[in-house]
């Protein structure tokens, strides 16, 4: 369905001099540099897949979603979507998928929000009958009827994000885009979405692409997960090959009965030590029982758990340490 | 059989969607009660200063370059009923779009940037049209006793010349407005441009009043086919040039949506989206 070969993005640059004379420098000679916001990507989509899109601000993950959408032209490389090259016939081509940019609404601001639901009917030749039957199932999933007749500029922005995922279905795509779906939302708002985002995929068979920075959205609808940074894909699969592969450590918090002495433990380092309570580091391997019993057999212990790590604490992992390009 | 079929199906699906934006922009320019009325009186009271001005050049004569002082008259009234309806201001709705990254929801639609943003324009002028200068044309008519159309043939040449105004002026606008592609400040360009709209258009000064070798320049523009036309034709005081005048008009009208349509293909190619 989706697929990029050798994908780059560069912008120019300019730069500017700060000191005097700066005007007329300028104006006299442009220095530049070059970004690469995407820097030699390659990947491929199925039909059906749902696939999160991480990576810091600025990683090259927009710049990515804009070139997809056809919005952008690469630099270089190939990229092919549903049979289309996107920049060269945008107009065909965008026909055939749906796009949320989360931070902006494709809704008519001073408009009820229902007449602009009903635009995209004429806009995308929607027969009456299949336009009709889609906006009755979307008013039910994301209880849209409570406010179709206010004006987009009065929605809340949990309602407006609703509205415009509405809008981008209205044309059955086969494809859709979602660019940080549930940021800013609270909590009940972004379950709400990603329950909705799921049943589509499910029983439209709808691709979806989502970038965002909520771990919690790619833990509940993807099963696979691409990673950028500096413009390079450093990661391509699945969600739990990531925690494997670099969820590190996994830890031991123990709360002893007395302040231990010579404490020791083989295949575990103590990270912290604070009055009764220890916390130690072991490998994913390492069988925990084994830690346990050697504990207990020389010290007197109250509690103990064991922390599996967050996957959001493997990706700031990721992002600080530079995990994957080491 | 069923290709012409579907050829007549596209084409009726696209007038409907080009009347379903014009429709919603009326909409939404509707809603905007207060602004209309103020801008209404602000019509009104500069007409009429407008009016002293030029009659004053009068000066005591019956006639200055063909046109008497209902001519005079006529004409401000006109150029105050339908400077908003061509927009001789000017109008940076789809610069602002594109610094605002807004660009992007619009380009994501399957259909003709031009097209969509025409029929937008063509609801806010036909808006214009019906509060500001039927109501502006009005109070002309029962106060100063302008000057009326004789004929329901001369209606229809001025509606024609108008309809053909109304889409030269948007080429023209939506041009300028294309810079903000390439430029990250095109607004200083784009307030020239329009000064420049004002001024040979014939609304600041009925082209009629300038001299010859200036009226030989304008007249190889589009710009006096965006007001200056219209008033001729109204006033009469052009009656044999009707035809070429409105054969210029629609030459313009194709030539700038030909020109449009070429710099969009090179303005979206070479796109960059703002911000998030």
């Amino acid at each position: 369905m989706i697929q990029v070969e050798n994908l780059c993005k560069h912008f120019e640059i300019r730069h500017r001099h700060k000191n005097s004379w700066a005007v007329l420098r300028n104006f006299l000679k442009r220095d530049s540099s070059t970004l690469k916001a995407v820097d030699d990507i390659s990947f491929s989509i199925q039909k059906g897949e749902m696939v999160g899109y991480l990576g810091p601000n600025g990683a090259g993950k927009s710049t990515t979603l804009k070139m997809l959408t056809g919005l952008l032209v690469p630099t270089s490389g190939r990229l092919e979507v549903n049979g289309f090259v996107p920049w060269q016939s945008r107009q065909k081509y965008v026909a055939q998928i749906g796009a949320v940019f989360g931070q902006r609404s494709s809704l008519w601001w001073d408009l009820p929000t229902i007449e602009s639901l009903e635009l995209l009917q004429h806009i995308y030749k929607i027969p009456t009958a299949r336009f009709s039957s889609n906006l009755e199932m979307f008013k039910k999933l994301l209880d849209l009827d409570e406010f179709l007749q206010s004006p987009a500029r009065s929605l809340s922005l949990g309602q407006r994000m609703r509205a415009d995922l509405c809008a981008a279905l209205m044309h059955d795509p086969a494809i859709l885009f979602l660019d940080e779906p549930t940021i800013g939302l609270d909590v009940v708002a972004k379950q709400r979405i990603r329950e909705f985002i799921q049943q589509i995929n499910q029983d439209r068979g709808t691709t979806i692409i989502l970038t965002t920075h909520d771990m919690a959205d790619v833990q509940k609808l993807c099963t696979r997960a691409m990673m950028i940074d500096h413009g390079k894909l450093l990661f391509d699969g699945a969600l739990s090959d990531l925690q494997n592969r670099f969820g590190g450590q996994r830890r031991l918090i123990v709360d002893f009965e007395e302040p231990p002495t010579q404490l020791k433990l083989a295949n575990a380092t103590i990270i912290s030590q604070e009055a009764l309570r220890i916390t130690f580091a072991f490998a994913r391997e390492t069988r925990v029982a084994e830690l346990i019993s050697a504990l207990t057999r020389d010290h007197a212990i109250r509690d103990l758990r064991v922390e599996e790590p967050e996957i959001e604490a493997t990706i700031r992992a990721i992002y600080e340490g530079n995990l994957l390009s080491a | 059989m069923a290709h012409s079929n579907s050829c007549v199906h596209l084409t009726y699906s696209s007038v409907r969607l080009f009347w379903e934006i014009t429709k919603r922009s009326l909409q939404r320019h509707l809603t905007y009660r207060t602004a209309t009325i103020t801008g209404l009186i602000t019509n009104l009271f500069f007409g009429l200063l407008r009016a002293s001005v030029l009659l004053a050049l009068l000066s005591g004569s019956s006639s200055a370059n063909g046109w008497n002082a209902q001519d005079i008259v006529t004409y401000v009234a006109l150029t105050q009923a339908l400077m908003v309806v061509v927009s001789v201001f000017g109008w940076s709705d789809l610069m602002n779009t594109v610094y605002r990254g807004e660009i992007a929801a619009e380009l994501l639609r399957p259909t003709s940037l031009f097209l969509f943003w025409l029929a937008q324009d063509i609801g806010r002028s036909l808006t214009a049209l019906v509060t500001r200068g039927i109501s502006i044309m009005l109070v002309c008519y029962f106060v100063f006793a302008i000057k009326v159309p004789s004929s329901f043939g001369q209606w229809l040449v001025v509606l024609l010349s108008l309809g053909l105004a109304m889409v030269i002026s948007f080429a023209f606008r939506f041009i300028v407005n294309l810079a903000a592609f390439w430029s990250p400040d095109a607004r200083g360009m784009a307030r020239f441009a329009f000064i420049a709209l004002g001024f040979a258009s014939g609304f600041l000064m009925p082209l009629r009043f300038f001299p010859d070798w200036l009226q030989h320049v304008l007249a190889l523009t589009p710009f006096p086919h965006m007001m200056n036309s219209i008033i001729e034709i109204y006033i009469g005081s052009s009656d044999a040039r009707v035809i070429e005048i409105l054969g210029l008009q629609v030459f313009w009208a194709v030539t700038l949506t030909g020109l449009a349509q070429l710099i969009l293909a090179r303005a979206t190619r070479r796109l960059v989206i703002l911000g998030g």
